[in-house]
């Protein structure tokens, strides 16, 4: 009796406990969601302190925006008369719709943020290298669905922005409408199909909303499934290539000839693949790997509730094209490059060339063309592949954390250091008094 | 294949009726897509807007106090000086934000480029970016590619002022009432 309530108790919360290796790695072939993973997974692969699982936690992040954008749908209304005051409803009216809301922006951040610093990981750790010569892995690819994640993130988050349709929002997208028109020859039709005519109105706002709503997530959806499906057909994480570059130095290169059959597809052999991995460098995927992204899954999720909790998304006034709040600033992601237009305006003699232009424009795209033809111009060793600060590539580490510093200090003199009429104040200063309108 | 001897002998300027036909079908079905795309984007691009007019009427001459007024409505400025009007965009020509209106009394004396003093009781000042335009709309501080335009006022028939905001004009520009 007592024995059949513990196997009770224990089937409520995890009912899979396989008893061989075999088992395991058979439940891994036989079931389609657990068929994402590989029946073993390299303990390299599994190291926190190589990889950080951010790219778990983005996941995680994600799918609380999925649902809670997915009830924030029912709650809203995209149209210029009612937009602001659903989201009124939502902070005052509609029961726990602050938490809603404030769970949906939290997570929100926390992706544009746990992004970049995935990125950074990856650079640091040199995982973007093209390792084809050793194990026939094409890692580039993966970088560059990476930048277009990034960039797709950028995007959602900054359409999200506009929806409440409140001042922040309004002139948010009055700065990137006006960047966007700066451009030369192609700015006003980019404008045009942005905003839906010359000012922004109703025409803008459904147009973002659909953007945010359906065409951008779809988007990053179907790209975040090759993102992943990539790392599997490249071999697992980078930091595995220096497995494979030890077994062949050391000419361990076992059971060449394994073959793998695509089960319940095909009878009969597939190609063979080189096997360098060796016993105990290698776990079940489940329970494993399984239980370890729940793992994340349950903390990110909590971690997100927590701030939800205590962080407050703010409402400003309605949007109005009457007055500019002073100072009017963009969300902290995109201060960088506010602080970049307010800057760069170039004056050569007669010629006057816009920060909007330059900072808003050509500054970003050339970080962005730079970044994604980095694999290619990158000559470090093989050994550099998956190692953090490899001394190979120290050189290129330095400059990409230089340049990620200068963002940063960017964002912080934005944040902090700005104050009414864009004017520098030290942290210790006191803001001039700006009237108050109603 | 019986064909392939016929085909192998084609030429440019001969082609089989097969694929004469095969090119037409396909040429159809790619034709259908483009317009199909064409019309998806052209859809994007509004042929009309319900906007605001671009050319309005903002009060009677008698309506403006001496100096400047800002009607935040249509984001504009109507300075007077005594029986002469003229007009000030507000929208920032650095990124479209609202200017605002910083009043000096008594007058600020600043030096002009060439040196001689000149007093102004106004100027506009940006909070997005800081830029700084004089009491004529041009730039002396801040990333502002260029000055505030000037609009064309002009009389209507009662007697009202009308802005012309598709019409920039030079800074010479006064309406005389």
């Amino acid at each position: 009796m007592k024995k059949k309530i513990k196997t009770f108790i224990r089937n409520l919360v995890w009912t899979y406990s396989p008893a061989t290796e075999r088992e395991a790695s058979d439940a891994t072939a036989r079931n389609f969601l657990l068929h994402w993973f590989p029946a073993k997974t390299t303990t390299r692969s599994m190291s926190f302190s190589y990889s950080m699982a951010l790219g778990t936690i983005i996941f995680a992040l994600f799918s609380i925006l999925t649902i809670t954008g997915l009830i924030l749908m029912f709650l809203y209304v995209p149209s210029v008369e009612r937009a602001y005051w659903s989201i009124k409803d939502l902070e005052f009216v509609v029961p726990y719709g602050w938490f809603i809301r404030d769970l949906h922006r939290i997570a929100a951040q926390l992706m544009v943020a746990t992004v970049f610093i995935h990125l950074m990981r990856v650079f640091l750790t040199g995982a973007y290298k093209n390792s084809e010569k050793i194990t026939g892995s094409y890692r580039p690819l993966n970088w560059w669905i990476g930048l277009a994640l990034l960039l797709i993130t950028m995007m959602l988050s900054y359409t999200g922005y506009l929806l409440p349709w409140d001042q922040l929002a309004l002139w948010a997208i009055t700065i990137g409408d006006h960047i966007a028109l700066s451009a030369p020859l192609v700015g006003p039709a980019i404008s045009k199909v942005l905003i839906g005519g010359t000012i922004i109105d109703q025409n803008t706002l459904i147009r973002w909303y659909v953007a945010h709503v359906f065409f951008l997530p779809v988007l990053i959806f179907m790209l975040l499934l090759w993102h992943m499906w990539r790392i599997r057909k490249d071999g697992g994480l980078a930091a595995v290539e220096a497995l494979g570059i030890e077994r062949i130095k050391q000419d361990k290169v076992v059971a060449k000839g394994k073959t793998y059959s695509l089960m319940g597809i095909t009878t009969g052999i597939t190609p063979t693949i080189t096997q360098y991995r060796v016993r105990g460098e290698t776990v079940s995927s489940s329970p494993y790997v399984t239980r370890r992204i729940l793992m994340i899954f349950v903390m990110v999720t909590a971690v997100t509730m927590a701030l939800a909790f205590f962080i407050k998304a703010p409402l400003e006034q309605p949007a109005s094209l009457m007055w500019t709040p002073n100072p009017a600033k963009a969300p902290w992601y995109f201060l960088w490059l506010q602080e970049l237009v307010a800057d760069t305006t170039i004056r050569i003699k007669g010629l006057t060339i816009s920060g909007g232009l330059v900072g808003g424009i050509v500054i970003p795209t050339f970080l962005f063309l730079f970044a994604g033809l980095w694999p290619l111009l990158d000559k470090s060793t093989d050994q550099a592949i998956g190692v953090w600060f490899h001394k190979s590539r120290r050189l290129q580490n330095a400059a990409f954390l230089f340049i990620c510093a200068v963002i940063i200090i960017l964002i912080y003199v934005g944040a902090v250091m700005r104050g009414p009429y864009w004017h520098i104040y030290m942290p210790w200063q006191q803001w001039i008094k700006m009237p108050t309108r109603f | 294949m019986p064909d392939s001897t016929k085909e192998g002998k084609e030429t440019q300027a001969q082609i089989s009726r097969r694929r004469f036909l095969s090119y037409l079908g396909g040429g159809f079905i790619l034709g259908g897509f483009l317009l199909q795309g064409f019309a998806a984007l052209r859809s994007l691009f509004p042929k009309v807007l319900y906007e605001p007019p671009t050319k309005f009427k903002v009060g009677a001459p008698s309506d403006f106090p001496e100096g400047v007024r800002f009607l935040p409505e249509h984001r504009l400025f109507i300075i007077r000086n005594d029986d002469r009007f003229h007009c000030i965009s507000a929208i920032c020509t650095h990124l479209g934000c609202t200017v605002n209106l910083a009043q000096y009394s008594p007058p600020k004396t600043y030096d002009s480029t060439s040196g001689k003093p000149v007093s102004e009781t106004f100027e506009f000042h940006c909070p997005c970016h800081g830029s700084k335009y004089r009491e004529d709309g041009n730039i002396y501080a801040g990333p502002a590619p260029s000055p505030l335009p000037w609009y064309k006022l002009y009389l209507a028939p009662d007697g009202q002022l009308v802005v012309d905001t598709n019409t920039s004009v030079s800074h010479d520009f006064r309406l005389k009432v």
